[in-house]
């Protein structure tokens, strides 16, 4: 993690990344319709329960993904990754959600980043989860599984904190701030999805979000009869 | 302490669609009790088999490991008869609990065990795999509670794992522990009780929800109920409102006692 952050990572992590990434709330437009989040504070548990969760699960993705890009892998195994990650995102919603993003940003991947890696990915995977296309594209431009980790991490929190500014109308200043406290956690989340990088798909650790995957599904129920701000 | 025990069904060669149990070995403190009258089993119905908790356990330190197998065409349900509390043990190393479950082609499994109850300094890790032949279907409920009544939770690892012919269905662990994180709106929304069911069967499931509860269908087949509440009565009256939305309803309801 000494290493400079590669420019990939940056233009990944950075919100004007034409990848689609600013329709979701990951969860959070949900939990202030609910009232479970209406102030700061609760933001700030929001985010580190989404960072320890769903943040942790993408970071692990990204980082096997990275992992598997820099050494060229078969097609084999990026149908090995979609399938496990599939299979650690319960509800229709969150799978949807990440592969839109996926798919958004891999149309810009492609056209900034083309790859042989890339194609093969996305040819047996035309749709991907968005953490397996950002660890792929790190993977391919010569960045490690701990930068990917991060950065996938951080679109884990970073999405859902501009969010909570449009939809609360909170002090940007403020929930700027509560993102930079997420730095340690961030940090140490990304080592610790670096070291699973090598493990075999099937062996990828698997956190769960229960709260997140509720919400995520009660969001799709109200999106059909209500207008909302966010796909997800 | 070190325990292992094991459970095979399997079909009655002389009596057709009679599941028998085969094998059974108990070892403290997973004592497996067959129901009265499953010597004479109803063509049909399924091996009915409880699994009590001999002693308080686990325990830190404690390897508990349970292996089940169901063979072809044999129905077996496996029921827990009172909630489990993870305790602390003497040292300060984790109790670790192993339940393997094989199903057969064209059998099934009802996994319900009773609560976990995740007591204060407890540190537990869960394990449940589960194996499905490509036309086998179960569901395996787990329900965990956060401490007993007005006490703080110890740690807990469950993780859960089904694959049907090789291929992931599910696979999914929760970290909980007596930090605040539980609290958080995207982990459990300060509940005290998760409680999760896996319905593996061969339906197509539309996903189904309300307040902190779902029917999701899972991506490679199959559907996962998730409830969320205050208390372990509530969470499954939220369970069973998942069930009623899926169409093998009348398969899933629970069996009068």
């Amino acid at each position: 993690m000494t290493d400079p952050p590669s420019p990939a990572a940056l233009i990944l992590a950075d919100s004007r990344f034409p990848g689609g990434g600013h329709v979701h709330s990951g969860g959070l437009e949900q939990a202030v319709s609910q009232g479970l989040v209406s102030g700061l504070d609760d933001l700030a548990g929001f985010l580190a329960g989404r960072l320890r969760t769903a943040g942790r699960l993408a970071a692990v993705f990204a980082a096997a993904a990275a992992h598997a890009a820099a050494r060229r892998v078969r097609p084999a195994h990026w149908v090995a990754l979609d399938a496990e990650l599939d299979a650690r995102t319960p509800t229709p919603a969150q799978r949807a959600a990440s592969r839109a993003q996926g798919r958004g940003t891999a149309r810009a991947a492609l056209v900034a980043w083309p790859s042989p890696v890339l194609a093969d990915l996305l040819a047996v995977t035309p749709r991907p989860h968005h953490a397996v296309l950002v660890g792929a594209v790190h993977g391919s431009t010569g960045g490690n599984a701990g930068q990917a980790a991060l950065t996938t991490a951080y679109l884990a929190v970073s999405g859902p904190a501009s969010a909570a500014v449009r939809l609360l109308g909170l002090d940007p200043f403020a929930v700027n701030a509560v993102l930079a406290r997420l730095g340690p956690a961030l940090t140490e989340l990304a080592a610790e999805a670096a070291r699973t990088a090598a493990d075999r798909p099937a062996d990828l650790p698997a956190p769960s979000s229960p709260a997140l995957d509720l919400l995520a599904e009660a969001h799709d129920r109200h999106h059909q009869q209500e207008v909302r701000l966010f796909a997800s | 302490m070190r325990a292992s025990a094991a459970l095979a069904v399997e079909l009655d060669r002389r009596r057709p669609g009679r599941t028998v149990v085969r094998a059974l070995r108990s070892a403290a403190p997973l004592t497996l009790v067959p129901r009265a009258g499953a010597a004479r089993p109803e063509a049909g119905a399924a091996a009915v088999v409880h699994l009590v908790s001999s002693a308080p356990a686990p325990l830190g330190g404690d390897e508990l490991e349970l292996t089940v197998r169901v063979g072809p065409g044999a129905r077996l349900r496996l029921h827990g008869v009172a909630a489990t509390l993870a305790l602390p043990g003497h040292r300060s190393v984790p109790s670790h609990s192993v339940v393997r479950i094989e199903v057969a082609e064209g059998a099934r499994v009802d996994y319900l065990p009773e609560p976990t109850v995740v007591t204060a300094r407890a540190w537990h890790r869960a394990e449940l795999r589960v194996e499905l032949a490509g036309h086998a279907v179960a569901r395996c409920r787990e329900v965990l509670v956060l401490g007993r009544s007005g006490e703080p939770a110890g740690r807990l690892h469950s993780a859960v794992h089904v694959r049907r012919a090789g291929v992931p269905l599910l696979r999914q662990s929760v970290d909980l522990g007596p930090d605040e994180l539980a609290d958080s709106p995207a982990v459990l929304a300060g509940h005290r009780v998760l409680a999760t069911e896996v319905i593996a069967w061969p339906d197509v499931v539309e996903p189904a929800g309300g307040d902190w509860w779902a029917l999701s269908p899972l991506a490679a087949g199959g559907a996962l109920a998730t409830a969320l509440a205050p208390d372990a009565v509530t969470a499954q009256r939220l369970l069973a409102n998942a069930r009623a939305a899926h169409p093998a309803a009348a398969d899933l309801a629970e069996p009068a006692w």
